[in-house]
């Protein structure tokens, strides 16, 4: 696996939305080459011959409950912590711009 | 019941006097709880946790209260309803009396990446407490409470527990509901806890546990009663001495208190046998774990934005508020972390890391469950030293006794197992402690072995003395 490098620490970051110091990404850059010495011990086991493992247990897990309503959040709960709210809405933005971007 | 409560409100204040003359020193409390309602409502309660002060990691909701996770973004935050651990302590009881301090997001193993400060060590107040559920396992270990709710995703229980001299205890994956944790990596999340004594574990198992249709990954098998069998007697029980872990350990102090516990356990009938998996296997738990944690938990908090709840940053535009949010809300080792978690997750890599991972991790599990074929429960050091220094120099990330002596308790994620740490004697008046795993849904033998290695001990209801 390649080195990574600062540049594409920044747009990790940027996808991650949130910023970094040029100081930050340059220790994270420094700590991939750890990660990626690690990471070799993982290519010398073979796992060709099985799946991935995304959860301990494989038992399924299904199960019906009747239709009836429950577990009802009250909406002054919703919007308890809310940063900006008017009218049992979020307030953000306006996201599309008037030309239609 | 008029006398429980005047009692237990005298009960919930003095702990509450005494968390607050700790504070200074520990740092383990983000938050204290109003106890009179509480108490209200536990009067004609009975049973081993019934008016008993506890408390619950920063991560663990608890309607009307902050829930933080230790991490700038959330300080705002008051939660909207009850984890079901918490419903469990009010069926039973107790008294929540305060949140402890955790790592930022549930992610560290020092409890000195909280957003309000590391916590030190009861026992050395110049040293790390352990993480991320150090809160709450300093705070036991100091006395002030009996029982504190701490969650395991990397050994973030058991580790706590060794550096602090306690008991910290994760059951079988899915045996306590997550509903209501502030998750860092689902699939490796536990809910265990705290305590100074085996026998209080066993007990709150039986109270805390149990299926909850609100958490997807709860388990239905049935648990049996925990507490009647404790006192079961090693003769016949067989030991798996983890070898590679002892191995990798080169202290003779550590070593010397892990083999004359197991010489006792022997004289009481306990089968000893040396267990191994694959040197090669073994080292990779730290970078499997590594990827996998990373990639779930960049994931599960991307919806820290500052839209809904949280702290929030202005800007002229949605991604602008997001990105100042995320900015200031994460500690750098967060933001480090997240930057790990979305390389893995980037679709030309994931098949390389992240898939990768999650079939070394199919291996690793299946490698303990063969070890765990021919004895009872798997034991070795929690450490290989002591609690560290909060300013420690940093070690060899790619040395056996990093790799596999500070990281093997992973396997007990990664599986799933139930595991419990408790205290095998003290090092120049520091704590060191012994793990144990046993087979998926056997807690009935992880804790009657891991109780009458306690009685061989000798240090049930260990405490220690915090200078005011």
């Amino acid at each position: 696996m390649e080195r990574i490098s600062v540049k594409k620490v920044h747009q990790l970051a940027k996808q991650l939305m949130f910023s970094l110091s040029e100081q930050e990404a340059k220790d994270i850059v420094n700590e991939f080459d750890t990660l990626l010495s690690q990471l070799d011990l993982l290519n010398r086991i073979d796992t060709s011959d099985c799946e991935e493992l995304v959860y301990p247990f494989e038992t399924p897990t299904t199960f019906f409950r009747e239709d009836v309503v429950d577990h009802v959040m009250d909406v002054k709960d919703v919007f308890l912590n809310a940063p900006k709210a008017e009218n049992q809405y979020f307030v953000i933005p306006k996201v599309v711009k008037d030309n239609g971007e | 019941m008029a006398n429980n409560k005047e009692m237990w409100l005298q009960k919930a204040h003095k702990t509450i006097d005494e968390l607050h003359k700790l504070q200074p020193k520990l740092n383990a409390v983000v938050s204290f709880v109003d106890v009179e309602k509480q108490v209200d409502e536990a009067m004609d309660k009975t049973g081993p946790l019934a008016g008993m002060p506890v408390i619950l990691k920063d991560n663990v909701l608890y309607k009307g209260v902050r829930a933080t996770a230790s991490s700038y973004m959330l300080d705002n935050y008051v939660a909207t309803y009850d984890a079901t651990v918490v419903s469990k302590f009010k069926e039973a009881g107790a008294i929540i009396v305060a949140k402890s301090s955790l790592d930022e997001l549930g992610m560290g193993g020092s409890n000195i990446t909280s957003f309000t400060g590391p916590v030190h060590n009861p026992y050395d107040l110049s040293r790390i407490a352990g993480g991320s559920s150090g809160g709450s396992a300093a705070l036991v270990a100091s006395g002030a409470v009996d029982l504190a709710i701490g969650t395991d995703t990397g050994d973030s229980i058991r580790k706590p527990a060794a550096f602090c001299g306690i008991v910290g205890f994760k059951p079988t994956y899915g045996r306590i509901s997550r509903y209501g944790v502030i998750p860092y990596a689902s699939s490796l999340d536990h809910v265990g806890y705290f305590t100074r004594e085996v026998k209080l574990a066993a007990e709150a198992l039986m109270l805390l546990s149990g299926r909850d249709d609100k958490d997807m990954t709860s388990i239905s098998t049935p648990l049996e009663n925990v507490v009647e069998v404790l006192d079961e007697s090693l003769a016949n029980k067989r030991i798996g001495i983890f070898k590679n872990v002892l191995d990798a350990i080169d202290d003779e102090d550590t070593r010397a208190l892990f083999f004359d516990l197991m010489d006792k356990a022997k004289e009481q009938g306990a089968t000893l046998v040396d267990i191994s998996m694959n040197s090669n296997l073994i080292k990779t738990v730290l970078p499997t774990y590594y990827i996998i944690a990373n990639c779930e938990a960049t994931a599960n908090h991307s919806n820290l934005d500052g839209v809904r709840f949280g702290t929030h940053e202005d800007g002229d535009t949605l991604e602008e508020i997001m990105t100042n949010t995320r900015t200031k809300g994460f500690g750098p080792l967060i933001r480090k972390r997240f930057v790990i978690g979305s390389y893995g997750l980037m679709d030309e890599n994931q098949e390389l890391l992240l898939k990768k991972a999650q079939r070394v991790r199919r291996k690793l599990v299946e490698a303990t469950e063969k070890m765990l074929e021919s004895v009872d429960v798997i034991v070795a050091p929690a450490s290989s030293h002591v609690a560290p220094k909060l300013n420690d120099p940093s070690i060899d990330q790619l040395s056996d006794k990093y790799l596999v002596a500070e990281n093997y308790m992973v396997l007990g994620n990664f599986t799933g197992y139930p595991s419990i740490t408790i205290p095998m004697g003290m090092k120049n008046h520091l704590p060191l402690g012994i793990n144990l795993l046993s087979k998926a849904y056997d807690e009935k033998t992880l804790l009657q072995i891991a109780f009458q290695l306690e009685k061989l001990t000798g240090l049930k209801g260990l405490k220690a003395k915090v200078e005011l």
